[in-house]
Protein backbone atom coordinates (compact mmCIF):
# COMPACT_ATOMS: atom_id res chain seq x y z
CA UNK A 1 0.00 0.00 0.00
CA UNK A 2 1.55 3.56 -1.14
CA UNK A 3 1.34 5.28 1.78
CA UNK A 4 1.33 8.86 -0.65
CA UNK A 5 -2.02 8.00 -2.05
CA UNK A 6 -3.66 10.59 -3.42
CA UNK A 7 -6.54 11.23 -1.04
CA UNK A 8 -10.15 10.70 -2.08
CA UNK A 9 -8.90 7.48 -4.10
CA UNK A 10 -9.53 4.01 -2.98
CA UNK A 11 -6.91 1.80 -2.04
CA UNK A 12 -7.01 -2.02 -1.60
CA UNK A 13 -5.86 -2.56 2.23
CA UNK A 14 -3.03 -4.50 2.64
CA UNK A 15 -4.24 -7.38 4.00
CA UNK A 16 -5.88 -8.02 0.88
CA UNK A 17 -3.01 -9.31 -0.56
CA UNK A 18 -3.88 -12.62 1.03
CA UNK A 19 -6.40 -13.27 -1.19
CA UNK A 20 -4.47 -14.64 -3.43
CA UNK A 21 -2.67 -17.35 -1.03
CA UNK A 22 -6.03 -17.83 0.43
CA UNK A 23 -7.80 -18.45 -2.64
CA UNK A 24 -5.23 -21.02 -4.04
CA UNK A 25 -5.73 -23.21 -0.52
CA UNK A 26 -9.62 -22.86 -1.15
CA UNK A 27 -9.00 -23.99 -4.70
CA UNK A 28 -6.92 -27.31 -3.28
CA UNK A 29 -9.16 -28.08 -0.60
CA UNK A 30 -12.63 -27.98 -2.00
CA UNK A 31 -12.19 -29.98 -4.84
CA UNK A 32 -10.22 -32.77 -2.08
CA UNK A 33 -13.06 -31.77 0.10
CA UNK A 34 -16.16 -32.33 -2.48
CA UNK A 35 -14.17 -35.42 -3.66
CA UNK A 36 -13.86 -37.12 -0.12
CA UNK A 37 -17.77 -36.12 0.56
CA UNK A 38 -18.70 -38.12 -2.32
CA UNK A 39 -16.44 -40.91 -1.93
CA UNK A 40 -17.10 -42.14 1.84
CA UNK A 41 -20.50 -40.54 2.08
CA UNK A 42 -21.86 -42.36 -1.14
CA UNK A 43 -20.01 -45.45 -0.11
CA UNK A 44 -22.34 -48.60 0.99
CA UNK A 45 -19.83 -48.41 4.01
CA UNK A 46 -22.19 -45.50 5.21
CA UNK A 47 -25.02 -46.10 3.38
CA UNK A 48 -25.83 -49.77 3.96
CA UNK A 49 -23.49 -51.49 6.36
CA UNK A 50 -25.17 -51.28 9.73
CA UNK A 51 -28.54 -51.25 8.69
CA UNK A 52 -30.69 -53.05 11.22
CA UNK A 53 -34.46 -52.87 10.20
CA UNK A 54 -36.75 -53.30 13.52
CA UNK A 55 -38.62 -56.11 13.06
CA UNK A 56 -42.36 -56.55 13.54
CA UNK A 57 -41.56 -60.17 15.72
CA UNK A 58 -38.31 -59.92 18.18
CA UNK A 59 -37.14 -63.11 16.72
CA UNK A 60 -33.71 -63.75 17.99
CA UNK A 61 -31.06 -65.57 15.47
CA UNK A 62 -28.33 -65.30 19.30
CA UNK A 63 -31.45 -67.50 20.87
CA UNK A 64 -32.22 -69.63 18.06
CA UNK A 65 -29.35 -70.10 15.73
CA UNK A 66 -26.89 -69.15 18.45
CA UNK A 67 -27.44 -70.72 21.87
CA UNK A 68 -29.97 -73.67 20.42
CA UNK A 69 -27.85 -74.23 17.93
CA UNK A 70 -30.50 -74.70 15.00
CA UNK A 71 -29.55 -75.27 11.42
CA UNK A 72 -30.05 -72.27 9.13
CA UNK A 73 -31.53 -74.36 6.75
CA UNK A 74 -34.37 -75.22 9.38
CA UNK A 75 -36.29 -72.21 8.54
CA UNK A 76 -34.50 -70.85 5.36
CA UNK A 77 -35.26 -74.16 3.25
CA UNK A 78 -34.95 -73.04 0.03
CA UNK A 79 -31.76 -71.87 0.09
CA UNK A 80 -29.96 -74.69 -1.29
CA UNK A 81 -32.26 -75.25 -3.97
CA UNK A 82 -33.23 -71.65 -5.04
CA UNK A 83 -32.29 -68.46 -5.72
CA UNK A 84 -33.59 -67.36 -2.78
CA UNK A 85 -33.02 -68.16 0.43
CA UNK A 86 -36.59 -68.08 1.78
CA UNK A 87 -38.13 -66.15 4.90
CA UNK A 88 -40.04 -69.30 6.51
CA UNK A 89 -43.79 -69.37 6.80
CA UNK A 90 -45.29 -68.60 10.28
CA UNK A 91 -46.14 -72.43 10.17
CA UNK A 92 -42.55 -72.79 10.68
CA UNK A 93 -42.53 -70.84 13.22
CA UNK A 94 -45.26 -72.77 15.46
CA UNK A 95 -43.91 -76.03 14.67
CA UNK A 96 -42.30 -75.42 18.26
CA UNK A 97 -44.06 -72.63 19.46
CA UNK A 98 -47.80 -73.62 19.22
CA UNK A 99 -45.96 -75.70 22.54
CA UNK A 100 -42.97 -73.21 24.04
CA UNK A 101 -43.82 -70.54 24.89
CA UNK A 102 -47.48 -70.41 23.40
CA UNK A 103 -48.82 -67.97 25.34
CA UNK A 104 -45.90 -64.97 25.12
CA UNK A 105 -47.09 -61.66 24.48
CA UNK A 106 -43.49 -61.59 22.00
CA UNK A 107 -45.34 -63.95 19.96
CA UNK A 108 -48.48 -62.44 19.38
CA UNK A 109 -47.59 -61.41 15.85
CA UNK A 110 -47.02 -64.62 15.00
CA UNK A 111 -50.08 -66.14 16.27
CA UNK A 112 -52.36 -63.97 14.65
CA UNK A 113 -50.23 -64.41 11.46
CA UNK A 114 -51.13 -68.47 12.07
CA UNK A 115 -54.91 -68.00 12.80
CA UNK A 116 -55.30 -64.89 10.15
CA UNK A 117 -53.18 -66.69 7.19
CA UNK A 118 -51.69 -63.36 6.50
CA UNK A 119 -48.27 -63.00 6.30
CA UNK A 120 -45.44 -61.24 9.02
CA UNK A 121 -44.62 -58.36 7.25
CA UNK A 122 -40.59 -58.77 7.87
CA UNK A 123 -38.36 -56.58 6.96
CA UNK A 124 -35.61 -57.62 4.10
CA UNK A 125 -32.02 -56.64 5.86
CA UNK A 126 -30.04 -57.83 2.52
CA UNK A 127 -31.36 -56.45 -0.26
CA UNK A 128 -29.96 -56.58 -3.66
CA UNK A 129 -30.64 -54.13 -6.61
CA UNK A 130 -33.09 -55.44 -8.93
CA UNK A 131 -30.92 -55.87 -11.70
CA UNK A 132 -28.35 -58.17 -9.65
CA UNK A 133 -29.58 -61.55 -10.31
CA UNK A 134 -27.74 -63.61 -6.63
CA UNK A 135 -28.25 -66.91 -6.85
CA UNK A 136 -27.86 -68.18 -3.20
CA UNK A 137 -27.78 -72.02 -4.41
CA UNK A 138 -24.81 -71.70 -6.76
CA UNK A 139 -22.53 -70.19 -3.82
CA UNK A 140 -24.11 -73.09 -1.41
CA UNK A 141 -22.60 -75.35 -3.56
CA UNK A 142 -19.22 -73.97 -4.25
CA UNK A 143 -18.45 -74.02 -0.44
CA UNK A 144 -19.10 -70.11 0.18
CA UNK A 145 -20.85 -70.11 4.27
CA UNK A 146 -23.45 -68.36 5.49
CA UNK A 147 -21.21 -65.76 7.32
CA UNK A 148 -19.01 -64.77 4.92
CA UNK A 149 -21.44 -62.52 3.34
CA UNK A 150 -24.32 -62.22 6.63
CA UNK A 151 -21.59 -62.47 9.08
CA UNK A 152 -21.93 -63.57 12.56
CA UNK A 153 -25.86 -63.88 12.72
CA UNK A 154 -25.74 -66.53 15.33
CA UNK A 155 -24.85 -63.60 17.78
CA UNK A 156 -26.95 -61.34 16.39
CA UNK A 157 -30.44 -60.11 18.22
CA UNK A 158 -31.41 -58.08 15.93
CA UNK A 159 -30.06 -58.99 12.41
CA UNK A 160 -27.93 -56.28 10.70
CA UNK A 161 -26.27 -56.12 7.62
CA UNK A 162 -22.21 -56.17 7.92
CA UNK A 163 -20.95 -56.19 4.72
CA UNK A 164 -21.50 -53.88 1.47
CA UNK A 165 -22.92 -56.22 -1.04
CA UNK A 166 -21.80 -53.66 -2.91
CA UNK A 167 -20.29 -55.20 -6.38
CA UNK A 168 -16.51 -54.21 -6.20
CA UNK A 169 -17.47 -56.23 -2.69
CA UNK A 170 -18.86 -59.40 -4.84
CA UNK A 171 -15.86 -59.16 -7.51
CA UNK A 172 -12.89 -59.02 -4.77
CA UNK A 173 -14.04 -62.84 -3.86
CA UNK A 174 -14.81 -63.55 -7.15
CA UNK A 175 -11.00 -62.90 -8.42
CA UNK A 176 -10.14 -64.63 -4.85
CA UNK A 177 -11.98 -66.58 -3.82
CA UNK A 178 -9.81 -68.68 -1.88
CA UNK A 179 -9.69 -67.11 1.58
CA UNK A 180 -14.03 -67.59 1.02
CA UNK A 181 -14.29 -71.38 0.79
CA UNK A 182 -14.67 -74.39 2.80
CA UNK A 183 -16.37 -77.95 2.55
CA UNK A 184 -19.84 -77.52 1.37
CA UNK A 185 -21.21 -79.66 3.97
CA UNK A 186 -20.06 -76.93 6.25
CA UNK A 187 -21.75 -73.86 4.71
CA UNK A 188 -24.22 -73.28 7.73
CA UNK A 189 -21.40 -73.71 10.52
CA UNK A 190 -21.24 -70.30 11.45
CA UNK A 191 -17.84 -70.57 13.86
CA UNK A 192 -16.14 -72.57 11.27
CA UNK A 193 -12.13 -71.63 10.43
CA UNK A 194 -9.67 -72.58 7.92
CA UNK A 195 -7.67 -75.77 9.48
CA UNK A 196 -4.46 -73.61 8.25
CA UNK A 197 -3.78 -71.35 5.94
CA UNK A 198 -7.44 -70.12 4.74
CA UNK A 199 -6.34 -69.54 1.45
CA UNK A 200 -4.08 -72.84 0.62
CA UNK A 201 -7.20 -74.56 2.24
CA UNK A 202 -9.70 -72.69 -0.02
CA UNK A 203 -6.80 -73.58 -3.07
CA UNK A 204 -7.17 -76.88 -2.74
CA UNK A 205 -11.02 -77.19 -2.52
CA UNK A 206 -11.34 -75.28 -5.21
CA UNK A 207 -9.02 -77.08 -7.53
CA UNK A 208 -10.56 -80.79 -6.62
CA UNK A 209 -14.46 -79.33 -7.22
CA UNK A 210 -13.51 -77.44 -10.28
CA UNK A 211 -14.94 -73.90 -8.69
CA UNK A 212 -14.52 -71.04 -11.42
CA UNK A 213 -16.07 -68.09 -10.49
CA UNK A 214 -16.77 -66.08 -13.61
CA UNK A 215 -16.26 -62.32 -13.62
CA UNK A 216 -18.44 -61.18 -17.01
CA UNK A 217 -20.87 -58.59 -16.99
CA UNK A 218 -23.89 -61.23 -18.02
CA UNK A 219 -23.00 -63.30 -14.25
CA UNK A 220 -25.08 -61.12 -12.64
CA UNK A 221 -26.81 -59.01 -14.59
CA UNK A 222 -29.06 -60.24 -17.33
CA UNK B 1 2.49 -11.71 5.30
CA UNK B 2 1.54 -13.68 8.50
CA UNK B 3 1.71 -9.63 10.24
CA UNK B 4 -0.60 -8.93 8.12
CA UNK B 5 -3.60 -11.46 9.81
CA UNK B 6 -3.57 -8.87 11.79
CA UNK B 7 -5.51 -6.20 9.83
CA UNK B 8 -7.76 -8.82 8.26
CA UNK B 9 -11.49 -7.41 9.17
CA UNK B 10 -12.60 -9.69 12.41
CA UNK B 11 -15.76 -10.68 10.31
CA UNK B 12 -13.88 -12.06 7.84
CA UNK B 13 -11.96 -14.08 9.96
CA UNK B 14 -15.03 -15.21 11.80
CA UNK B 15 -16.78 -15.82 8.86
CA UNK B 16 -13.78 -18.05 7.56
CA UNK B 17 -13.45 -20.44 10.95
CA UNK B 18 -17.38 -20.75 10.57
CA UNK B 19 -17.27 -21.98 7.47
CA UNK B 20 -14.48 -24.47 7.71
CA UNK B 21 -16.50 -25.66 11.07
CA UNK B 22 -19.60 -26.23 9.06
CA UNK B 23 -17.54 -28.42 6.61
CA UNK B 24 -16.46 -30.66 9.02
CA UNK B 25 -20.18 -31.27 10.42
CA UNK B 26 -20.87 -34.13 6.87
CA UNK B 27 -17.53 -35.72 7.65
CA UNK B 28 -18.63 -36.35 11.51
CA UNK B 29 -21.69 -37.43 10.26
CA UNK B 30 -20.65 -39.57 7.93
CA UNK B 31 -18.33 -41.00 10.17
CA UNK B 32 -20.79 -41.70 12.85
CA UNK B 33 -23.04 -43.23 10.26
CA UNK B 34 -20.10 -45.97 9.77
CA UNK B 35 -19.72 -46.80 13.24
CA UNK B 36 -23.35 -47.11 14.69
CA UNK B 37 -26.11 -49.24 13.38
CA UNK B 38 -30.02 -47.25 12.19
CA UNK B 39 -33.56 -48.84 12.01
CA UNK B 40 -33.75 -46.25 9.23
CA UNK B 41 -34.45 -47.57 5.57
CA UNK B 42 -31.38 -46.85 3.75
CA UNK B 43 -29.79 -43.69 2.49
CA UNK B 44 -29.92 -44.46 -1.74
CA UNK B 45 -28.93 -41.44 -3.53
CA UNK B 46 -28.38 -42.85 -6.87
CA UNK B 47 -31.52 -45.12 -7.33
CA UNK B 48 -30.59 -45.83 -11.06
CA UNK B 49 -32.73 -49.31 -11.77
CA UNK B 50 -32.24 -51.10 -8.43
CA UNK B 51 -36.15 -50.93 -7.59
CA UNK B 52 -37.99 -51.67 -10.86
CA UNK B 53 -41.43 -52.14 -10.79
CA UNK B 54 -41.57 -55.78 -10.75
CA UNK B 55 -42.21 -58.44 -8.00
CA UNK B 56 -39.72 -60.49 -6.73
CA UNK B 57 -39.18 -63.63 -4.48
CA UNK B 58 -41.91 -62.62 -1.39
CA UNK B 59 -41.79 -59.44 -2.49
CA UNK B 60 -45.28 -57.26 -1.39
CA UNK B 61 -47.87 -56.56 -3.68
CA UNK B 62 -50.91 -54.32 -2.74
CA UNK B 63 -53.53 -55.38 -5.46
CA UNK B 64 -53.90 -58.66 -3.52
CA UNK B 65 -55.85 -58.53 0.01
CA UNK B 66 -53.29 -60.39 1.84
CA UNK B 67 -50.24 -58.74 0.35
CA UNK B 68 -48.43 -61.68 -1.57
CA UNK B 69 -46.92 -61.13 -5.12
CA UNK B 70 -46.28 -65.39 -4.60
CA UNK B 71 -50.19 -66.18 -4.61
CA UNK B 72 -50.26 -69.34 -2.90
CA UNK B 73 -51.23 -72.54 -4.31
CA UNK B 74 -55.02 -73.34 -4.80
CA UNK B 75 -56.28 -75.93 -2.80
CA UNK B 76 -55.56 -79.04 -4.07
CA UNK B 77 -52.87 -77.72 -6.59
CA UNK B 78 -49.76 -79.24 -6.86
CA UNK B 79 -46.20 -78.67 -8.52
CA UNK B 80 -46.29 -80.02 -12.67
CA UNK B 81 -44.30 -82.87 -12.59
CA UNK B 82 -45.11 -84.06 -8.96
CA UNK B 83 -48.45 -85.96 -9.76
CA UNK B 84 -47.33 -88.87 -11.24
CA UNK B 85 -45.29 -90.11 -8.92
CA UNK B 86 -45.56 -93.28 -7.55
CA UNK B 87 -48.26 -94.30 -4.67
CA UNK B 88 -46.18 -95.72 -2.27
CA UNK B 89 -43.23 -92.96 -3.12
CA UNK B 90 -45.43 -90.25 -2.41
CA UNK B 91 -47.85 -91.81 0.15
CA UNK B 92 -45.68 -94.03 2.39
CA UNK B 93 -48.97 -96.55 1.56
CA UNK B 94 -49.54 -98.68 -1.64
CA UNK B 95 -53.16 -100.02 -1.06
CA UNK B 96 -54.05 -98.34 2.24
CA UNK B 97 -51.20 -100.97 3.70
CA UNK B 98 -47.38 -99.07 4.88
CA UNK B 99 -44.51 -99.97 3.07
CA UNK B 100 -42.42 -101.68 5.20
CA UNK B 101 -39.30 -101.28 3.61
CA UNK B 102 -37.43 -98.38 1.34
CA UNK B 103 -39.00 -97.38 -2.17
CA UNK B 104 -35.75 -96.51 -3.36
CA UNK B 105 -32.50 -97.99 -3.41
CA UNK B 106 -30.49 -97.93 0.09
CA UNK B 107 -26.92 -96.37 -1.04
CA UNK B 108 -24.12 -94.46 1.14
CA UNK B 109 -25.32 -91.34 -0.88
CA UNK B 110 -28.57 -91.63 0.80
CA UNK B 111 -27.81 -92.42 4.22
CA UNK B 112 -25.32 -89.16 3.97
CA UNK B 113 -27.88 -87.53 2.80
CA UNK B 114 -30.62 -88.87 5.56
CA UNK B 115 -28.18 -87.76 8.12
CA UNK B 116 -27.24 -84.61 6.92
CA UNK B 117 -31.33 -84.02 6.62
CA UNK B 118 -32.05 -85.50 10.16
CA UNK B 119 -29.49 -83.38 11.76
CA UNK B 120 -30.75 -80.40 10.16
CA UNK B 121 -34.79 -81.46 10.97
CA UNK B 122 -35.04 -83.35 13.19
CA UNK B 123 -32.37 -83.34 15.76
CA UNK B 124 -33.47 -79.95 17.22
CA UNK B 125 -36.13 -81.85 18.75
CA UNK B 126 -35.46 -85.71 18.89
CA UNK B 127 -31.37 -85.21 19.36
CA UNK B 128 -28.44 -86.21 17.03
CA UNK B 129 -28.63 -89.96 18.62
CA UNK B 130 -32.76 -90.09 18.38
CA UNK B 131 -33.30 -89.98 22.31
CA UNK B 132 -36.07 -86.90 22.29
CA UNK B 133 -33.05 -85.08 24.08
CA UNK B 134 -32.68 -82.10 21.84
CA UNK B 135 -31.46 -78.67 22.54
CA UNK B 136 -35.26 -77.31 21.90
CA UNK B 137 -36.53 -80.89 24.26
CA UNK B 138 -34.06 -79.44 26.39
CA UNK B 139 -34.86 -75.88 26.75
CA UNK B 140 -38.54 -76.51 26.97
CA UNK B 141 -37.82 -78.58 29.74
CA UNK B 142 -35.86 -76.02 31.36
CA UNK B 143 -38.59 -73.52 30.58
CA UNK B 144 -41.17 -76.47 31.96
CA UNK B 145 -43.77 -75.50 29.91
CA UNK B 146 -47.13 -77.17 30.58
CA UNK B 147 -47.98 -77.01 27.08
CA UNK B 148 -45.16 -79.18 26.08
CA UNK B 149 -44.70 -82.11 25.59
CA UNK B 150 -41.70 -84.22 25.03
CA UNK B 151 -40.55 -85.64 21.51
CA UNK B 152 -40.68 -89.34 21.56
CA UNK B 153 -37.42 -91.37 21.57
CA UNK B 154 -36.77 -93.05 18.36
CA UNK B 155 -35.59 -96.05 20.28
CA UNK B 156 -38.62 -97.48 22.18
CA UNK B 157 -40.30 -100.88 20.68
CA UNK B 158 -42.96 -98.61 19.42
CA UNK B 159 -41.26 -96.49 16.88
CA UNK B 160 -38.79 -99.70 16.13
CA UNK B 161 -41.42 -101.43 15.22
CA UNK B 162 -43.98 -99.30 12.42
CA UNK B 163 -42.95 -100.02 9.25
CA UNK B 164 -40.98 -97.56 6.95
CA UNK B 165 -43.80 -96.00 5.07
CA UNK B 166 -45.42 -95.38 8.60
CA UNK B 167 -42.40 -93.33 9.45
CA UNK B 168 -42.41 -91.71 6.44
CA UNK B 169 -45.94 -90.24 7.06
CA UNK B 170 -44.98 -89.19 9.79
CA UNK B 171 -42.18 -86.93 8.64
CA UNK B 172 -44.70 -86.18 6.11
CA UNK B 173 -48.15 -85.13 8.20
CA UNK B 174 -46.88 -85.06 11.57
CA UNK B 175 -48.29 -87.40 14.40
CA UNK B 176 -50.11 -86.23 17.39
CA UNK B 177 -48.09 -82.87 18.70
CA UNK B 178 -45.32 -83.50 15.77
CA UNK B 179 -45.92 -81.17 13.21
CA UNK B 180 -45.60 -82.03 9.17
CA UNK B 181 -42.51 -81.50 7.85
CA UNK B 182 -43.83 -82.10 4.40
CA UNK B 183 -43.72 -78.43 3.83
CA UNK B 184 -40.03 -78.16 5.04
CA UNK B 185 -38.23 -81.38 3.41
CA UNK B 186 -38.97 -82.62 -0.09
CA UNK B 187 -40.21 -86.32 -0.87
CA UNK B 188 -36.83 -87.92 -1.41
CA UNK B 189 -35.75 -86.19 1.61
CA UNK B 190 -38.18 -87.68 3.59
CA UNK B 191 -37.17 -90.89 2.84
CA UNK B 192 -33.54 -89.78 3.36
CA UNK B 193 -34.24 -89.48 6.79
CA UNK B 194 -36.25 -92.52 7.24
CA UNK B 195 -33.25 -94.56 6.57
CA UNK B 196 -31.35 -92.91 8.69
CA UNK B 197 -33.62 -93.13 11.41
CA UNK B 198 -33.37 -96.92 10.79
CA UNK B 199 -29.71 -96.24 10.86
CA UNK B 200 -29.81 -94.63 14.49
CA UNK B 201 -31.98 -97.40 15.76
CA UNK B 202 -29.63 -100.38 14.39
CA UNK B 203 -26.33 -98.61 15.95
CA UNK B 204 -28.05 -97.42 19.15
CA UNK B 205 -29.53 -101.38 19.78
CA UNK B 206 -26.48 -102.53 17.93
CA UNK B 207 -24.33 -105.23 20.05
CA UNK B 208 -20.30 -106.13 19.82
CA UNK B 209 -21.63 -109.40 17.55
CA UNK B 210 -22.45 -106.01 14.64
CA UNK B 211 -19.22 -104.38 14.82
CA UNK B 212 -16.61 -106.18 12.29
CA UNK B 213 -14.15 -108.35 13.54
CA UNK B 214 -11.22 -106.02 12.37
CA UNK B 215 -12.66 -103.06 14.40
CA UNK B 216 -13.81 -104.74 17.58
CA UNK B 217 -9.91 -103.59 19.46
CA UNK B 218 -10.88 -99.76 18.92
CA UNK B 219 -13.67 -100.51 20.71
CA UNK B 220 -12.90 -102.44 23.59
CA UNK B 221 -11.56 -100.65 25.91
Amino acid sequence: MKSDAEPGRFVFPAWTNLIRPALAIVLVTLPAYLVALVWLGGSPKTTDVGYRPEQPVPFSHALHAGQLGMDCRYCHTTVERAAFAAIPPTQTCMNCHKQVRANSPRLLTVRESYASGLPIPWVKVHDLPDYAYFNHSAHLRAGVGCASCHGRVDTMEVVQQVHTLSMGWCLDCHRNPDPHLRPPELVTVMDWVAPGDPAEHGRRLREAAGINPSVDCWTCHR
Amino acid sequence: MIALLKDVPRWLIYAALVATALALVPLALIARARVVTSSEPRVHLIHDMDHQPKFKAQAENPLFADGRAMRPHPRGVVPAGSAGAEEGFATGRRGGIWLASLPVPVTAELLRRGEERYNIYCSPCHGLAGYGDGPIAVRADALQEGTWTPPSSLHTELVRSRPDGHLYNTIANGIRNMPAYGPQLPVADRWAIVAHVRVLQFSQGATMDDVPVELRGQLAR
